[in-house]
């Protein structure tokens, strides 16, 4: 039916959608504008070595299988697998020492597959989530 | 439990008196009934002369060892579920249908059909349903005997000619890719002229295997693993599953616990609700109410992130109450969030009631009549808007529905524009419902520790996912890992719904038909 | 020297070239203001804010690679999309743009009537390049794209007819420069109407149903790829800017505006494009305002509603024109 005959009853999209011109625009224009994040989201895994104690929860405990101990100055430590990992964060809660931390960077993307580990540094040094 | 279910469990004892047939109450989730293959048909059509509202929510096949056993999980006078169990022989694994009592169970059975085996006598689609065509013959992949190492595939078999006769109808297939559609099935129409005649489903594209998936992994992996059967009713497989899990273990959940549940509950059903009602929009053509509905969506997806560290897939759910408890010095911040979003409802309540061009392409397209509706058992806002009231959480309150009060949401009219219409106000209680929880929460732990190993029992839950009622069955054997998974999602429940709907309507009035029973099909194929 | 001055007029300016960077133009507007009633931002990133992206689409899609079907009618197939928009192009050369017409400097008597037909003949051609598809798809969006646009017509040409009447004349040089007031002002019922059928003819919603995705796919565009995709959309596009240019001209005074300094002709054409900007904003704004409607409702509103609703408004144009105007203007 024509606009003109539904008249007596005007949509209220008309107002909306007119007033809507004047207004700014919903959009965050990521990526050139940082997106903003809780502090406490589930990005890259934070891993300090210095508390790890080889128990190797983490790995068992993991859905996707996709932390593998491995061998780094004569201890076992977890290596994580960012390409596997579903970020649920069930290795943080395993974990008896709290070794494991996450952080907020979510900006894993990459074109090459050996890019998205989380290695286990050796001592006296912790990975950043850099 | 409540009156009308003692009576229906009397009913059946006084029926089956002295019968093979024994009827144990107190048992997994509210009464078992103990049956075999000749009897069981009789149990049912006791229950449905007793109570109309009788329905089959699932249908599970387990494998028992020496016998394979087909439980029928029915659903009485909305407040209990009696379990209907029979064992059959391994070897011979036959069964009668129950189809002509509850056409509603067809796909049930298909499914048991499928995945272990068992042949129900008398159904009349019998049929691939969720493994693909070309599966060999013989391997069932829910036994426990099952070798899924070296399958050797079938040739697909080839597309069957059109049957003579019959030039005028054509055949619109609609899928498995198709703009239309957001995640893949098949459905061939049969159109003659502008009127569709019949809708042949096929469904199982996206079938992964997860509830044989759960077998292999530990209770807590597990929950991670059934919160990605879907991608927006996750919390909602999560907590089903983590409850079957807690009565097993006999678990008691913190209240603050069961508030976070709700809340997280709450906002699963925001998301859903506010992503359908735009694309309903965009089926029918309405690309601003889409984008409109959509950028409302966002500060939902804001609050998911806060609360739990993601903005779908919470991962908030653990069997002993929840991972992370919420900041009290977030809450303000949600509530202005829940607020500005509580303003903007009557535009958009007035838009789907009063809008011309939502209301020419919506009123009487797929009209379900409230008879059929309860004959096919349909559950969720589709049965709902077909006048049926049914709704989990006021029929059987769990976490912390019993204690916070909001409205079920009715409409007569059972078509598209009704089932809409009681997705947009149940988006309004939700919000009530979260600032509600959100202002009494508890104070106290927000979790219990559980042992890794569940003692051997078994338990049903269900929960009211955004789609309608998700049914979870769980058996545990004494170790860390489950025996069986049993998982019914409400799409799979409503896809008779949809073709029972659309055959005999105009074939430009599919989609929005499609889109109002609000299809997910990563559920439906689990 | 008449020969140079032909062949710049029809290729370059007000002519082909023009055409085509105005039509490019006016393909941002549209995207612009639809994305800003959405609440969105729309093109940003080619060109400053994002100018240049229709101009980017355009060059991408001849960049790729162009598949026949096999069962396809391949010479219809190759050219009824290049045929439709030059004819098109053509029906636009009539229209006066900066002051005079691209081809004849006056236009000639009954050239409203051939550009009316130049675009039913445009649109048959659409048809048949769907029609040449062998794609279920592209036979069900051409269907309908025949069904729409043969019987919009009628009420499109009933309504043309109100300000050739009040103009006295059905050439459309002399329709724009004879608005003393423009039509709009005696005539609104004919604006209003002419705007509702336009709608349909450029199948925009709610009457857009010849390519409703969520239905067939991409109607009669579902087999086309590479450049003579590129050519269909631009088609789309010059279609808009056509069906703008004749509200214009009839309705709104033509590009006769305050003439400021200096090259009258260069006033006009600006007036030209403002006026048609206001247009292009208008339909875009109806468009983003209603659901796509079914084919049969679509049907119904034009032959029950929209064709005697057209009668009635030259009936009401001939009484007002005869009676009650000389009184009063």
């Amino acid at each position: 039916m024509s606009k003109k005959v539904k008249k007596s009853h005007v949509s209220p999209m008309v107002k909306e959608v007119f007033h809507r011109i004047f207004m700014k625009p919903a959009t965050c224009k990521y990526p050139f504008v940082k997106a903003e994040v809780p502090p406490d989201f589930r990005g890259k895994q934070v891993f300090d070595i210095n508390l790890c104690v080889s128990c190797g929860l983490c790995s068992r405990d993991c859905p996707a299988k996709a932390i593998e101990m491995v061998e780094v100055e004569g201890k076992r430590r977890p290596l994580f697998h960012l390409d596997q990992c579903i970020f649920c964060y069930q290795c943080a809660e395993s974990c008896p020492r709290n070794a494991i931390k996450s952080s907020v960077i979510f900006e894993l993307a990459s074109t090459d597959k050996s890019s998205l580990v989380v290695k286990p540094e050796p001592s006296h040094k912790t990975t950043d989530g850099a | 439990m409540s009156k009308k279910e003692i009576d229906m469990l009397s009913v059946l004892q006084s029926k089956f008196e002295g019968t093979s047939v024994q009827v144990r109450p107190e048992q997994l989730g509210k009464a078992e009934v103990i049956a075999d293959a000749s009897t069981h048909r009789d149990v049912l059509k006791a229950m449905l002369e007793a109570d109309e509202k009788t329905a089959v929510i699932a249908i599970t096949g387990i494998d028992l060892g020496a016998t394979i056993g087909v439980f029928y999980h029915i659903r009485t006078s909305e407040t209990g579920i009696i379990t209907i169990k029979v064992e059959v022989p391994k070897e011979e694994p036959q069964i009668k249908t129950i189809t002509d009592l509850m056409p509603g169970a067809t796909f049930d059975e298909m499914e048991v059909n499928d995945l272990l085996g068992v042949v129900f006598e008398g159904n009349p689609s019998l049929g691939r349903l969720v493994l693909p065509d070309n599966w060999p013959d013989g391997v069932y992949p829910l036994r426990k005997d099952a070798k899924l190492d070296n399958l050797q595939f079938k040739p697909t078999p080839p597309s069957e000619p059109e049957p003579a006769g019959n030039e005028n109808i054509v055949k619109v297939i609609v899928g498995p890719q198709h703009p239309a559609l957001l995640e893949p099935e098949k459905f061939v129409l049969k159109v003659e002229g502008e009127i569709v005649k019949d809708v042949e489903p096929r469904i199982g594209y996206v079938h992964r295997g997860i509830e044989k998936a759960t077998e292999s992994r530990t209770y807590l992996q597990d929950v991670y693993l059934v919160e990605r059967i879907c991608g927006i009713c996750n919390a909602c497989h999560a907590s089903c599953f983590v409850e079957t899990v807690e009565k097993i273990l006999k678990t008691e959940v913190p209240p603050r616990a069961k508030y976070i549940r709700t809340v997280l509950l709450e906002l699963n059903r925001l998301h859903s609700h506010l992503l359908t009602l735009g694309h309903a929009g965009l089926e029918i053509g309405f690309e601003t109410l889409f984008q409109y509905f959509w950028r409302d969506r966002e500060p939902i997806m804001d609050i998911t992130e806060i609360i739990s560290g993601n903005r779908v897939i919470s991962s908030g759910m653990t069997v002993g109450g929840v991972r992370r408890d919420i900041n009290e010095a977030d809450i303000p911040k949600i509530k202005g969030r829940l607020t500005d979003l509580k303003k903007k409802l009557p535009f958009y309540k007035n838009v789907y009631e009063d809008e011309p061009s939502i209301k020419m392409r919506m009123k009487n397209v797929g009209t379900l009549k409230r008879e059929d509706a309860l004959k096919l058992c349909i559950v969720g806002p589709t049965a709902r808007g077909s006048g049926v009231d049914i709704d989990v959480r006021k029929d059987e309150p769990y976490e912390a529905y019993g204690e916070i009060p909001f409205k079920l949401i009715t409409y007569n009219e059972g078509d598209t524009w009704a089932r809409m219409n009681v997705r947009m106000d149940e988006v309004e209680e939700s919000i009530n419902i979260i600032e509600y929880a959100l202002d009494n929460l508890p104070a106290g732990p927000f979790r219990v520790r559980v042992p890794r190993v569940v003692i051997a029992g078994e338990a049903v839950s269900r929960v009211e996912a955004p789609r309608g009622e998700l049914f979870y069955y769980l058996k545990s054997n004494g170790t860390a890992y489950p025996e069986r998974v049993k998982v019914r999602t409400p799409t799979f429940a409503n896809i008779p719904a949809f073709l029972a709907t659309a055959i005999g309507s105009s074939i430009a009035d599919v989609p929005p038909n499609f889109v109002s029973l609000d299809p997910c099909f990563s559920c439906t194929d689990r | 020297m008449l020969d140079f001055w032909l062949f710049f007029r029809v290729l370059v300016f007000p002519g082909f070239t023009f055409i085509l960077f105005l039509t490019l133009f006016c393909d941002w507007v549209e995207r612009k203001i639809e994305a800003r009633m959405q609440s969105r931002v729309g093109p940003a990133i080619a060109g400053p804010a994002g100018i240049l992206q229709p101009l980017a689409d355009f060059i991408k899609l001849l960049t790729k690679e162009e598949i026949i079907p096999r069962d396809a009618k391949k010479n219809v197939f190759r050219i009824a999309p290049l045929v439709a928009f030059s004819v098109m192009v053509f029906a636009i050369c009539f229209l006066p743009i900066d002051g005079s017409s691209a081809i004849s400097s006056s236009g000639f008597v009954g050239d409203l009537i051939v550009v009316m037909a130049l675009v039913t003949v445009a649109n048959f051609l659409l048809f048949m390049s769907g029609w040449a598809s062998a794609n279920p798809y592209g036979d069900i969006g051409a269907a309908r794209v025949l069904t729409q646009f043969l019987g919009y017509d009628i009420p499109l040409f009933l309504l043309a007819l109100t300000p050739a009447f009040l103009a006295g004349s059905l050439t459309i040089s002399i329709i724009a420069a004879n608005q003393y007031l423009p039509f709009i002002i005696l005539a609104p019922w004919g604006f209003v109407l002419f705007i509702v059928a336009l709608q349909a003819e450029l199948e925009k919603d709610p009457f857009d149903i010849p390519h409703a995705d969520s239905e067939v796919v991409g109607g009669l565009e579902t087999e086309y790829c590479g450049g003579k995709l590129a050519f269909l959309h631009l088609t789309r596009d010059v279609q808009i800017v056509l069906g703008a240019a004749l509200v214009v001209e009839l309705f709104l005074g033509g590009p006769y505006g305050p003439v400021f300094f200096g090259l009258p002709a260069f006033w006009y054409s600006l007036w030209f494009v403002l006026k048609l900007l206001v247009v292009v904003m208008i339909t875009e704004y109806v468009t983003c305002l209603f659901a796509r409607m079914r084919i049969d409702q679509v049907l119904t509103a034009n032959w029950r509603v929209l064709l005697p609703l057209s009668v009635l408004s030259l009936v009401l144009t001939v009484a007002m024109a005869t009676y009650v105007y000389p009184m009063v203007v």
